[in-house]
């Protein structure tokens, strides 16, 4: 991880960023995979395309391709299979185990951690991240395009993009969190 | 007939209230309401079970004022899809309005069954303060109450016969609601808190259905322990309903036997359900029940196939059974050996998502049911796999099917041997089943089966679509048939502007119509608004939450849509989300 000693603390607003990002996650959710297929895209897919080294020593040069597969032959939808929150919820017998899992953002030393098993929605889960990780204003100026994503290592070792599969699958795969600038 | 209907004025009212008492219907009391005056006054004095299917269709305080002796209300609330987070958590559905204009208008009210509605604690509290005779209290997928609402009602509700609590959102707050029944209450019938998550506390259980004797039904919490459930068993021994809490624990002979003998103890058990995190171990303890039951939900426990087919094997006079798909093919085929008074089968999936190994549960599994249940008419069933020859054969063996639900769990999956899209199999089961009344479809379908159902399915009241269809034809061919279509819900099919519009009017003989993820612009959708004054159009963009509607061009292509007639006019409750369109 490139470590940016300061001396103040990472500041900024996230919030509208992260909040984009939780909107578009609906749409991609629903534009990908079958749709793109059948009727084209409409809106461009929400790729985390990092350029450059990467921080933790994963391999960086087949997670693009890899999330390209994924999203051709995502089998991942929003309320897909219509089985109902509770049945899934069902298996673990309702307890709420704690689940912790760290966060990091880039280019800043000191990572946080975070307990999934109190959230029950990516929007949740956004809210808090931006508490954690405020933004800093950068002289005013708020580029669009360059809203943050917030990425996760899944069990198998990937870095995929937090919002691509339902809730309830991803807090079941998550190992940690990356929040790119 | 001129001089109107004179024939009516025959008879004093009584007679006619008396008459219309052997409708078995709302709709055969709407039916007689219309006839004439007097019959639609003498109607609406003698109602008193009202069912309203979509709480916006109507105003609560209209329904409150058209019949004032209502004794039972049941009220729906948010469209089915909501059941797959497809709706928005704040769209609506709130149960307020109807609870105030109730207690105002129907203080005599005993009965309130609310489904996939938001029920606030103070809902609950001024349901338990203004019904003096309340006595049932039924809420299934609902949310937005905490036990600190229920320990309102348990501690009001004097007369209460019935706390039906299925698959709702609780918040746990108040761990002792239960303590709110008072000593001296001892009505309770019916006792279902299966869906709560937190502790319960079974001592104070075991004193409350220990002074009930006429409790017939008690579901329980995963929270109850195996041990526990032998005492409350001992208590309850004329149960006819039962919900285990917890069935596992440490393997240990005495608890087994206790057990064992606990529920054997039951004798007049008909239906099990629970089983949370059940295991081999304990099953057995249940066998001398088996040949009694007509109900089995084995749906939560991870039981693998030969345990599966242990116990529902002793179970010969099963009429409903609900598993998960570790059962497979092998399993499906012992029940339709053992089971041959089978009415209902639901296959749940184990695993969703398909991450684990394969499970051999195919199409051979639904065949084996079908050729051998010969009263099977319900079936849910979820797979990975799908023939049209299989269809064939299930629609030939069981021409009754009320309900049929089919979920292929990838979408556009064809039949795996001919790679042909399933068209052909649905078609078979429309066209075979003349009395069906539900219909789920999935797996790659072309236009084709929609010709099909348009023209078969003639007593189809509700209809469920995913990832079907080519175009706009499939959507046309539905809407201008299927004559007594009463819900229509459709995700992820390429169905647009055109077939809504040209069929405009049957959206008004219909409840409701859901689709999302299709290609329907707003354009079409204010047409259809300005068309029809009696349709809300309600168009659902979470991405464009808060932005001005108004200023969207005609081609914005529409997220989410959901359509239903009403009386009320548009709702005040939408959130920043919801658009309604007129």
């Amino acid at each position: 991880m490139e470590l940016e000693l300061g001396l103040a603390l990472p500041g900024g607003d996230l919030i509208a960023e992260l909040g984009l990002a939780s909107e578009k996650r609906t749409s991609t959710c629903r534009k990908r995979g079958f749709d793109d297929m059948f009727y084209g895209a409409t809106s461009p897919p929400l790729f985390v395309h990092k350029d450059g080294d990467d921080d933790d020593g994963d391999d960086d040069d087949s997670r693009f391709n890899h999330l390209q597969e994924l999203n051709l032959g995502s089998r991942v939808l929003v309320g897909w299979p219509p089985v109902r929150v509770s049945r899934r919820k069902g298996e673990e017998g309702g307890k709420r185990r704690v689940n912790c899992v760290k966060v990091n953002m880039e280019g800043v030393a000191i990572g946080r951690k975070v307990d999934l098993s109190l959230h029950d929605s990516y929007q949740a889960l956004f809210l808090t991240l931006s508490q954690m990780f405020p933004k800093k204003q950068h002289d005013g100026e708020e580029s669009d395009a360059a809203f943050y994503k917030v990425t996760y290592e899944d069990e198998d070792g990937d870095w995929m993009l937090v919002g691509d599969v339902p809730w309830e699958a991803f807090i079941q795969s998550v190992k940690r969190l990356k929040i790119l600038n | 007939m001129v001089g109107g209907f004179r024939w009516a004025a025959m008879f004093p009212d009584e007679v006619w209230e008396h008459v219309f008492s052997f409708l078995p219907a709302d709709a055969d009391r709407n039916a007689a309401a219309l006839v004439c005056r007097a019959w639609y006054r003498i109607e609406r004095r003698s109602r008193w079970r009202v069912f309203v299917g979509n709480c916006y269709a109507v105003e609560p305080a209209a329904a409150v004022r058209r019949f004032p002796e209502v004794r039972a209300a049941a009220i729906k609330g948010k469209p089915h899809f909501a059941d797959f987070n497809l709706v928005p958590s704040d769209w609506g559905g709130g149960a307020e309005a109807w609870v105030e204009a109730m207690a105002e208008g129907w203080p005599h009210l005993e009965e309130l069954r609310l489904k996939r509605m938001v029920v606030s604690d103070d809902c609950l509290e001024l349901i338990a303060r203004c019904f003096k005779n309340f006595k049932v209290l039924s809420l299934v997928s609902c949310e937005g109450f905490s036990t600190a609402g229920l320990a309102a009602i348990a501690a009001n509700c004097r007369n209460l016969r019935e706390l039906d609590l299925h698959e709702n959102e609780v918040e746990d707050n108040c761990l002792h609601w239960m303590s709110h029944f008072p000593e001296s209450f001892a009505s309770l019938v019916t006792l279902n808190i299966a869906c709560l998550e937190g502790e319960v506390n079974v001592s104070v259980l075991e004193r409350l259905i220990g002074r009930c004797p006429n409790l017939k039904t008690l579901r329980l919490n995963h929270s109850v322990p195996l041990e526990r459930l032998v005492g409350l068993l001992h208590r309850v021994p004329q149960l006819v309903d039962l919900g285990t809490g917890k069935f596992a624990a440490q393997h240990h002979p005495e608890l087994f036997s206790k057990l064992e003998s606990a529920i054997a103890g039951c004798k007049n058990l008909k239906s099990l359900s629970g089983f949370w995190e059940a295991g081999p171990t304990y099953l057995p303890a249940i066998y001398s029940v088996c040949e009694g039951l007509t109900s089995l939900n084995l749906s939560y426990a991870t039981l693998q196939g030969p345990e599966l087919i242990k116990l529902i094997s002793r179970c010969k006079n099963l009429q409903r059974l609900w598993v998960m798909d570790l059962i497979e093919d092998d399993g499906l085929i012992a029940v339709a050996a053992s089971c041959k008074l089978l009415q209902e089968l639901r296959v749940f999936p184990s695993d969703p998502y398909g991450a684990a190994q394969p499970i051999s549960l195919t199409e051979h599994g639904l065949v084996a049911i079908s050729a051998g249940c010969p009263m099977l008419h319900s079936v849910l069933y979820f797979c990975r796999q799908m023939t049209n020859a299989a269809l064939l054969t299930v629609a030939k063996n069981c021409p009754n099917f009320t309900c049929f639900r089919l979920c292929i769990m990838e979408p556009h999956t064809p039949d795996y041997i001919t790679r042909q899209p399933l068209d052909a199999g649905f078609s078979a089961i429309v066209e075979s089943c003349k009395h069906l009344r539900r219909l789920s479809l999935s797996g790659l379908l072309t236009d084709l089966v929609f010709k099909s159902i348009g023209a078969s399915a003639n007593c189809l009241e509700m209809l469920s679509v995913a990832f079907a269809g080519d175009g706009d034809a499939g959507l046309h061919y539905i809407l201008s048939g299927c004559k007594n279509l009463r819900k229509l819900e459709i995700r992820d099919c390429p169905f647009g502007d055109k077939p809504l519009l040209d069929n405009a009017a049957k959206l008004e003989t219909m409840r409701s119509l859901w689709m999302s993820s299709c290609s329907v612009t707003l354009g079409a959708c204010r047409q259809l608004a300005r068309k029809m004054p009696l349709l809300n159009v309600e168009v659902i963009n979470e991405r464009k939450r808060g932005l001005p509607l108004e200023l969207q061009p005609d081609n914005c292509p529409v997220e989410k849509l959901y359509i239903y007639r009403t009386v009320a006019g548009p709702r005040s409750d939408t959130p920043s989300c919801v658009w309604i369109l007129r």
